[in-house]
């Protein structure tokens, strides 16, 4: 018999190993099933119940497209979603750009007392946002900025820029320093090596802030409701809020309503997942 | 194209830590410097410093005559090699290489022709379309000298450039470093920790220890005389063999004592060194591993020794060998307070690939007396008088 030979009995694994392994790849399975279904279950009776009219909505039963045909009769939705997409714009612009030159500043440039600042900057995080709320709105209020959007613009951007500082810190820690000095040496100065180097890398940084901070923003009652009291002005969430408030409330339109307003946030982090995971990795391609 | 100079320059980090110390140095135009040593010694941070990524702590560094230590890096035109490459990852090779032209504010003719011309001596036409990621260690390697080539700076710098390349890889492109500087006759400072590098591509090397420059010569004459131990130690693979022994002339001869073994010191190393008195605290005797012979039979001026491990490589095998006494045993060092340091008396010898020596062999091996190293004992100074 031939050393090739003696080889050809196939080897088994012991049995004890692979079989745990399988069983907890089922639970695991069964697990993530369960979370599935109560994660999609909302969605589907907001879905079923938006299809009804009122009437239908009562009896139980039947089909009717009427709560999406009267929904802008019932809300003014498109300029709620509108004012959504001015305040969330606006405030996410404000973060990035607070954001990403403290962020290179504290990963990348020497200074005195750099680490006591960004532990400061960062430990805003840890401050819940009723806690601070109503100094807040005494400020804005003596600024007379709580009729429009610019009071709830300053506000959410107060609120973001302490996890963005502290994401893009991060992120930046991981790009090497030699990058940086390359740009210099070849004639950039800082801002330059910023703008041009660091941040077309920092795409998965920028989109993990940008998602975050949407659907933060764009799901957020609260702020809204405080400081936009203009009701031309006034966001989505507010709208359906008022709307729920009513006394005679149409939940037929009011799921419509819901569904328009959870649809920007699901499109927007769906899109961006695959950034989203790269972002909060913190890992770049070398 | 310029010539640089360090005049007195000291790089302090907090409040003591001295990263260079009082380093003076003259690069001519056009010579390839490299300045070597062991981590820490002090060589990244001198290169830093000539690059404008540090600030000098004291001393004037000059480019081209013009003292530089104010001035921006980007005013200073000089090219940097990094050693992870530093490669703009969102550029493709052709926009990595003309990126500081585009800077400069060059036409795109311009640029283009630049980055053309450069890829070409590179062998990287080919490549100009594709990101850094598509390529290969060498490759990158490449595009990084091929960003300094395209700028026609006043000097290169190079920070381990081949560090993370693969053996042979590295063989292939420190021929390549070398003929695209002469080729181009540009100022280089070459930072690396290899000596072999050191002595294939330098026209000089400077030797750096603990932020000191231990001595700055050619390859061979750093090789073949030593200013100090640590260079005699540092410069050579495998190393000199420096051994701490006591003198001895009761026979008449000036000897060095290894253990129960004399070696008769030739006449001429009277003159032509500054040896210590008999009585004093002995020195540090070197000999590199190809000056140890290994003879057939005993012989007058022969030392016995015996084979501890033999290290076959291939091309040569390398013997250590250790100093025996009369009854057989190993010798053992003996230093000035008299206290027994338990460590036999070493000796690296280089021999032929054939050669058939066992380890527990007893060997006769004679010492080359054309090319003996003495060193002052406390100091480590070479008591060579003249070069």
């Amino acid at each position: 018999m031939t050393a090739l030979e003696t080889n050809t009995e196939p080897r088994r694994e012991p049995p004890s190993i692979k079989k745990p392994r399988r069983v907890g790849r089922w639970i695991l399975f069964a697990v993530m099933m369960v979370v599935a279904v109560v994660m999609l279950y909302p969605f589907w009776v907001m879905i079923i119940t938006s299809l009804k009219s009122e009437p239908q909505f009562l009896s139980g039963g039947g089909f009717s497209w009427l709560s999406w045909s009267g929904l802008t009769s019932v809300i003014p939705i498109g300029q709620e979603l509108l004012s959504s997409t001015i305040v969330c714009s606006s405030s996410i612009l404000i973060i990035l750009c607070v954001g990403l030159p403290a962020g290179f500043a504290f990963s990348k440039l020497r200074f005195r007392m750099s680490t006591v600042v960004f532990l400061v900057i960062v430990s805003a995080m840890m401050v819940p946002l009723q806690a601070i709320l109503m100094p807040e709105f005494v400020n804005v209020t003596r600024l007379h900025l709580t009729g429009g959007y610019a009071g709830a613009v300053l506000v959410y951007a107060a609120l973001g820029t302490p996890f963005s500082v502290f994401l893009f810190t991060t992120y930046f820690r991981g790009v090497p320093d030699e990058l940086i000095e390359a740009g210099i040496v070849d004639g950039l100065g800082y801002f330059g090596a910023m703008w041009r180097l660091v941040l077309p890398i920092a795409v998965p940084a920028i989109a993990t802030v940008t998602v975050l901070q949407f659907i933060q923003i764009w799901d957020d009652l609260l702020v809204g409701l405080l400081f936009i009291q203009n009701t031309s002005e006034r966001p989505i969430t507010v709208g359906l809020a008022v709307l729920a408030a009513g006394r005679t409330t149409s939940i037929p339109a009011l799921m419509a309503g819901s569904l328009i307003s959870a649809f920007p946030a699901m499109v927007v982090y769906l899109g961006f997942q695959r950034y989203l995971v790269k972002g909060l990795t913190m890992g770049i391609d070398r | 194209m310029a010539e640089i100079t360090f005049d007195g320059v000291t790089k302090i980090f907090g409040d003591d830590v001295r990263a260079v110390d009082d380093l003076s140095l003259h690069v001519a135009d056009g010579e390839f410097m490299v300045l070597v040593g062991p981590s820490g010694c002090g060589k990244t941070t001198a290169l830093r410093m000539l690059a404008g990524l540090e600030d000098i702590t004291s001393g004037a560094l000059s480019i081209g005559g013009t003292v530089v230590n104010n001035v921006l890096p980007k005013d200073r035109d000089v090219a940097m090699v990094f050693q992870n490459y530093a490669l703009y990852p969102h550029m493709s090779v052709a926009q990595n290489m003309g990126f500081a032209l585009k800077i400069r504010g060059e036409s795109k003719a311009e640029i283009a022709k630049k980055v053309g011309d450069a890829a070409a001596i590179l062998r990287l036409t080919e490549y100009l379309d594709r990101r850094p990621k598509a390529l290969s260690g060498g490759q990158r390697q490449r595009v990084a000298m091929g960003r300094a080539i395209v700028r026609s700076p006043q000097a290169f710098l190079m920070d381990e450039p081949l560090s993370n390349l693969d053996a042979q890889l590295r063989v292939e492109m420190r021929l390549e470093i070398a003929r695209i500087q002469r080729l181009l006759g540009v100022a280089t400072v070459y930072v690396t920790h290899d000596q072999i590098e050191a002595m294939t591509m330098g026209d000089r090397v400077a030797v750096m220890r603990g932020g000191k420059l231990q001595q700055c010569d050619t390859p061979q004459d750093l090789y073949d005389h030593p200013k100090n131990d640590f260079v005699a130690g540092f410069m050579g693979s495998p190393p000199m063999n420096l051994l701490r022994v006591g003198l001895d002339s009761t026979d008449g001869d000036l000897a060095v004592v290894l253990g129960a073994q004399r070696l008769v010191i030739p006449a001429s190393y009277a003159t032509s060194h500054a040896l210590p008195r008999v009585d004093g605290p002995g020195v540090v005797f070197g000999v590199r591993p190809e000056d140890v012979e290994v003879l057939d039979g005993p012989s007058a001026d022969a030392l016995t020794t015996r084979v501890e491990r033999r290290e076959a490589l291939g091309a040569e095998i390398l013997v250590h060998l250790s100093m025996v006494d009369a009854d057989g045993e190993n010798a053992i060092v003996v230093n000035d307070a008299g206290a027994v340091v338990a460590r036999p008396m070493r000796l690296v010898a280089k021999m032929g690939p054939r050669s058939g020596v066992s380890v527990g062999d007893h060997l006769s091996v004679r010492l080359n007396p054309d090319h003996f190293h003495f060193f002052d004992a406390d100091s480590g100074v070479s008591l060579r008088k003249t070069k």
